[in-house]
């Protein structure tokens, strides 16, 4: 933690509001990709950013100085994010109108963001699109490990402190999640030839 | 063979992620060397996380979409923000009050348990079985301990006085005298009068004063060494226990139901009257002879009514 954000939060912690948006400004593009990927939807990844900074804001007293904010962070975001993903299965359970699937399909931003990509004309666009539906297609806690492993960069102790497991369990995971994508990434192996 | 290949399989994930300890890369390193469809397997692994982390889109949003998230998110955290006047008294006691309890954390932190236990939380669960399953074992123990305390309502000794008469030569002198005493006693004949406990050279008696219902609580000893003179407690009909009297340091209680008498080591018995009936010391004699020690007397005891002890006769440990 360097000095700037280790101010900002013992401001926020005595109450100083506007030291919330520096925080929100160096973290929103973390916390809002992290939500996308584990909900799988622009809309209710939005509403895990509200959810999550808020708690930040009213909670920042309960963070204990000796951790890593980011950590903490990671595991707020998480929570809210799975929180939304229980909640939409339940509604999904009682209304069988638009399924998160399709409202992830229909997600604009997402899909544009992959359309408009100015690599998404050249030849890889195609295994591009392939590797992200796979990682997609996981499950939801293979693609949580697949998603902070990978992409975010975390190591298995800091993965099983955010999802509250064991570091076996993280290990476990991330094992059958890289047998099931090589299972699904198999064919592009061959043809890119890496 | 399949068996070390299966288990190369596993940690052919943590291999290429370089998590593993020098020991297992050693062994993997050296397996893959020799192994074709393991040296396949581990390249696939690195293969994918290749894929991974060049090929894979991770989401973004644009630049509009998070300067309107940060004015929505403000909005809103103004809206919730107390206009009221009781609203905003409110927030400030309770701001006040977190920011009290904040740096009474942070001067306690120092010394939260968590820096001397490490509990994973995920084990919390076990610790919080285990806690409760121990207090569930102590709580009889600590309810027996507690209504010993509360209940004990001290009452003087009950006319019992020591009133030395020749302090006597030597210890072996006294104890001869003793046994003499115990003889004596065993032979006399039912009365109603206050019986003098003959200890040899000293005299010890009940004193005429009031009789005061209390419960004497003593030290059983198994020894002997000891010169101090002792009383057989007994119970009409059905038992007698054994008790130094007066013991060092013995405690005087009163208790509202039957005792307590834990592994013949203490007892607490209840003096009401005297008598030393003859059939009581036959009832004595009878339970001496098949009792072979304290334990057995004081496991029999506890079913004993508290209203039948008597004080008996005096005995000496060693004829126990």
């Amino acid at each position: 933690m360097d000095r700037t954000e280790a101010l900002l939060i013992a401001d926020l912690c005595e109450g100083d509001e506007t030291a919330l948006a520096p925080l929100v400004e160096r973290y929103k593009r973390m916390v809002y990709r992290l939500a996308v990927q584990i909900t799988k939807n622009h809309a209710d990844a939005d509403d895990v950013m509200q959810e999550t900074f808020i708690k930040v804001y009213r909670s920042i007293h309960t963070f204990r100085r000796d951790a890593a904010f980011e950590t903490w962070l990671y595991r707020i975001t998480v929570n809210e994010a799975l929180n939304f993903v229980r909640r939409r299965e339940r509604q999904r359970e009682s209304t069988i109108e638009t399924t998160p699937e399709a409202a992830y399909e229909a997600s604009t931003r997402y899909r544009v963001e992959l359309a408009n990509d100015p690599h998404a004309q050249a030849e890889k666009a195609e295994l591009r699109q392939y590797v992200t539906e796979a990682v997609n297609s996981l499950s939801l806690k293979h693609r949580m490990v697949v998603i902070l492993h990978e992409f975010e960069g975390l190591t298995h102790a800091e993965i099983a402190s955010i999802l509250n497991c064991s570091e076996g369990t993280v290990r476990s995971r991330l094992h059958y999640a890289r047998k099931k994508l090589r299972t699904l990434l198999k064919p592009y192996m061959e043809a890119s030839a890496i | 063979m399949r068996t070390k290949c299966h288990k190369i399989e596993r940690l052919a994930s943590d291999y290429i992620d370089g998590t593993l300890s020098e020991g297992q890369t050693a062994v993997v390193a050296s397996h893959i060397r020799s192994c074709q469809p393991c040296q396949r397997e581990v390249a696939d692994v690195k293969k994918t996380r290749h894929l991974l982390r060049n090929f894979y889109v991770e989401p973004d949003a644009s630049d509009a979409y998070y300067a309107q998230f940060t004015t929505q998110l403000q909005q809103r955290i103004e809206q919730s923000a107390p206009t009221a006047l009781h609203q905003r008294f409110a927030a400030v006691a309770t701001r006040l009050g977190w920011q009290l309890l904040t740096q009474m954390y942070r001067y306690t932190d120092h010394f939260r348990p968590s820096r001397f236990i490490s509990i994973k939380r995920h084990a919390l669960p076990y610790y919080v079985l285990a806690l409760a399953m121990t207090l569930l074992i102590a709580a009889p123990f600590f309810l027996t301990q507690v209504s010993l305390h509360d209940n004990g309502e001290h009452v003087r000794l009950p006319s019992v006085t020591a009133q030395p008469a020749v302090t006597p030569a030597t210890e072996q002198d006294m104890t001869m005298a003793h046994l003499i005493g115990i003889r004596r006693n065993m032979n006399s004949e039912r009365t109603t009068e206050t019986p003098t406990v003959d200890s040899g050279s000293d005299v010890w008696k009940f004193t005429d004063e009031p009789m005061v219902d209390g419960y004497i609580f003593a030290k059983f000893r198994k020894d002997s060494s000891d010169a101090v003179p002792n009383i057989a407690l007994g119970i009409d009909s059905e038992l007698l226990a054994y008790a130094q009297f007066p013991a060092q340091g013995a405690i005087w209680a009163r208790l509202p139901s039957r005792d307590v008498l834990t592994e013949g080591r203490y007892a607490l018995l209840l003096l009401r009257g005297i008598n030393t009936g003859q059939h009581a010391l036959q009832q004595y004699e009878r339970k001496r002879s098949e009792s072979k020690g304290f334990s057995q007397i004081s496991e029999k005891l506890l079913d004993v009514p508290l209203e039948m002890l008597s004080v008996a006769a005096v005995y000496d440990p060693i004829e126990l």
